[in-house]
């Protein structure tokens, strides 16, 4: 009988490739922008402290290095979550989006964005812009509405969720529709360049959120993994495993709902990187959640600053939306794997 | 070992199971059988947990089924489902591997018992396949080898007198997918891991099948349970009728004397 290997790479080889590729894209994500600057003037500036001229060392210190921290985190975020939503449906093609985080989202940011000067003085919390802070009220209030909507006497039903996810976005998506059609050309500009995601608000005190959020899932998480490999098999299943599958459920609900909705409410609507990329590295290395989620966290973070490095060039003096990017990188590679895959079987 | 009490089963005002009582000693095979919608599988389910019994009780180890921890009895009860719908392509060897969740023996031993239970249901040429393109009887027999992974240490005591703990199997349809080679290595297994103390309910459609290995069948029907009793005294030609509708004739087999159905 042939023996099919089914995996392209071992996930050892997976984590030592991103591990190399990790720090070579945050520098070209650095060097990048309108201003080019070489990498040894990056380096020394980001090692010791000066080196490089004032203006470099200021667009560094100022602009680039949040801005590259920042997509690091948020690409880690999305794709670990989309990694354990995937889980969590048992279908590898469920992303973010399903649980109503992304249209709750733009229903907050597109509020804010139209009725914003009537309630707010454009002031900063945690250095989050009042849209921001729309956004993630939005994103928590849908997920908890779908939570509450799937979750009967029986317990958490996820084939509800599902629904329930569908019909919410739809209704998000027609609030977030008519506040579009009652925004003014300036607003209308605001809420479209929102929803394709954008990293140009990166400040220190966002990616110092964004680090809190992620340290705390970084810590959590990684426990699930054994009960997540064994929920694939079927809820009852991990039930006979000893998994209490109904406490699993709400963790990994809060947990993602938290981690996209900060990661929206940062960055805007980010689409692709929590579906594709747990995929991509699902055909890699295989479905085993140990391997997965920590590679996923790698490869997410990869992807977001490469897309955010090249959203600043390709049209350089102005700047891509990065959610155009990472669509416009990332499905033709997950074409391309899937056709590879396909061949193999 | 398990003891079922007076169960009866309730699901949205339809009654699934009416007053079941069945006793399971240690180290028992018990074999359910029945008409499809009999309820064997609602039994199962109140046994394995996902349901909790409307009445009556179920008894494991003298202790009421709702007082053990999930994480308690993964331990030492494994249920084997009707079908899998594993859509991630796990390999067999880890599908297996799944089955060691709630142990903590470390990857050493777990490795040993995954390919020992792999070669136990004919399965290693499998291990390293990717398990979404296996075969219907492929995939249960993978599955078999997952469930019989989780209570390895039960199936294959070796230590002085009893086991600490005694296992349970719960299996469903067990050999539905299997061809006769695979439904003969089934009823060895059985019968092997039920001498080494592991209790074995099991729903069966094959009266043949479970008369070589049953010391209990249980007829049902509609939700209750018929008669109780050994394999001969069950296989009658009047139960059958009774049960299966069925015109049905009990031979003795030639060789192992044991009962036969023809029908």
């Amino acid at each position: 009988m042939k023996v099919l290997n089914t995996r392209l790479i071992t996930p050892r080889l997976c984590a030592l490739l991103l591990l190399i590729a990790l720090p070579l894209v945050s520098v070209l994500g650095l060097m990048t922008g309108p201003v080019f600057i070489p990498v040894a003037d990056i380096l020394s500036i980001t090692l010791s402290g000066d080196g490089g001229n004032s203006q470099e060392k200021l667009i560094i210190e100022i602009i680039r290095l949040p801005r590259v921290v920042l997509s690091l985190l948020v690409g880690a975020l999305l794709a670990t979550c989309g990694a354990l939503l995937q889980g969590l449906f048992r279908n590898p093609l469920a992303d973010p989006a399903l649980i109503g985080v992304s249209a709750g989202a733009s229903v907050g940011a597109s509020v804010v964005i139209v009725f914003g000067s009537m309630f707010t003085a454009g002031g900063l919390l945690l250095g989050l812009s009042a849209i921001s802070v729309g956004a993630f009220a939005g994103a928590i209030i849908t997920s908890v509405i779908i939570f509450r909507l799937a979750t009967g006497p029986q317990g958490t039903s996820v084939a509800t969720m599902l629904l329930a996810g569908i019909a919410i976005s739809a209704l998000a998506g027609a609030a977030t529709n008519t506040l579009s059609y009652l925004a003014d050309n300036d607003m209308l500009r605001r809420i479209s360049l929102w929803q394709m995601g954008n990293l140009q608000g990166a400040s220190w005190d966002r990616v110092g959120l964004c680090a809190l959020t992620a340290t705390f899932l970084a810590v959590l998480i990684p426990r699930e993994a054994g009960a997540l490999n064994a929920m694939l098999l079927g809820e009852s299943e991990a039930r006979h495993l000893g998994v209490n599958v109904e406490w699993l459920k709400r963790r990994l609900i809060i947990y993602s709902a938290l981690g996209v909705a900060i990661s929206v409410a940062v960055a805007g609507v980010i689409a692709f990187v929590g579906l594709m990329v747990p995929h991509v590295i699902r055909l890699l290395v295989g479905p085993d959640h140990r391997a997965l989620l920590p590679l996923s966290a790698l490869a997410g973070a990869i992807l977001l600053v490469s897309a955010d490095a090249l959203a600043r060039v390709v049209i350089a003096p102005a700047e891509l939306p990065v959610g155009v990017v990472t669509a416009l990188l990332g499905a033709p590679f997950f074409l391309w794997l899937l056709v590879v895959q396909r061949r193999r079987i | 070992m398990l003891k079922i009490n007076s169960v009866g089963l309730t699901i949205s005002a339809v009654p699934l199971l009416n007053n079941i009582t069945i006793d399971c000693p240690r180290g028992s095979v018990t074999a359910l059988m029945g008409p499809n919608g009999a309820g064997k599988t609602s039994l199962l389910k109140v046994i394995s947990g996902e349901h909790k019994a409307s009445q009556g009780r179920v008894e494991i180890n003298r202790q009421s089924r709702e007082d053990w921890k999930l994480a308690e009895i993964a331990q030492f009860m494994a249920v084997l489902p009707q079908s899998s719908t594993l859509e991630f392509a796990f390999t067999s060897e880890e599908v297996v591997a799944l089955g060691r969740t709630p142990h903590a023996t470390g990857t050493v031993r777990d490795a040993e018992i995954i390919t020992a239970a792999l070669a136990k249901v004919d399965a290693s040429y499998l291990a390293q396949r990717s398990f979404v393109q296996l075969s219907g009887g492929e995939k249960q027999r993978v599955q078999l080898a997952r469930v019989v992974a989780q209570i390895w240490d039960h199936c294959e005591y070796e230590g002085e007198g009893d086991a600490p703990t005694d296992g349970i199997l719960l299996l469903d349809e067990p050999s539905a997918a299997f061809d006769l080679a695979h439904q003969l290595m089934l009823i060895d297994i059985v019968k092997q891991i039920s001498a080494r103390g592991v209790t074995v309910v099991m729903v069966m459609h094959d009266l043949n099948l479970a008369a070589k290995c049953a010391d209990q069948m249980v007829f049902m029907n509609c939700g209750h349970c018929t008669a109780v009793g050994t394999v001969t005294e069950l296989l009658t030609p009047e139960l059958i009728k009774k049960v299966f509708s069925v015109d049905a004739e009990v031979i003795t087999h030639p060789l192992q004397g044991t009962p036969m159905v023809v029908v």
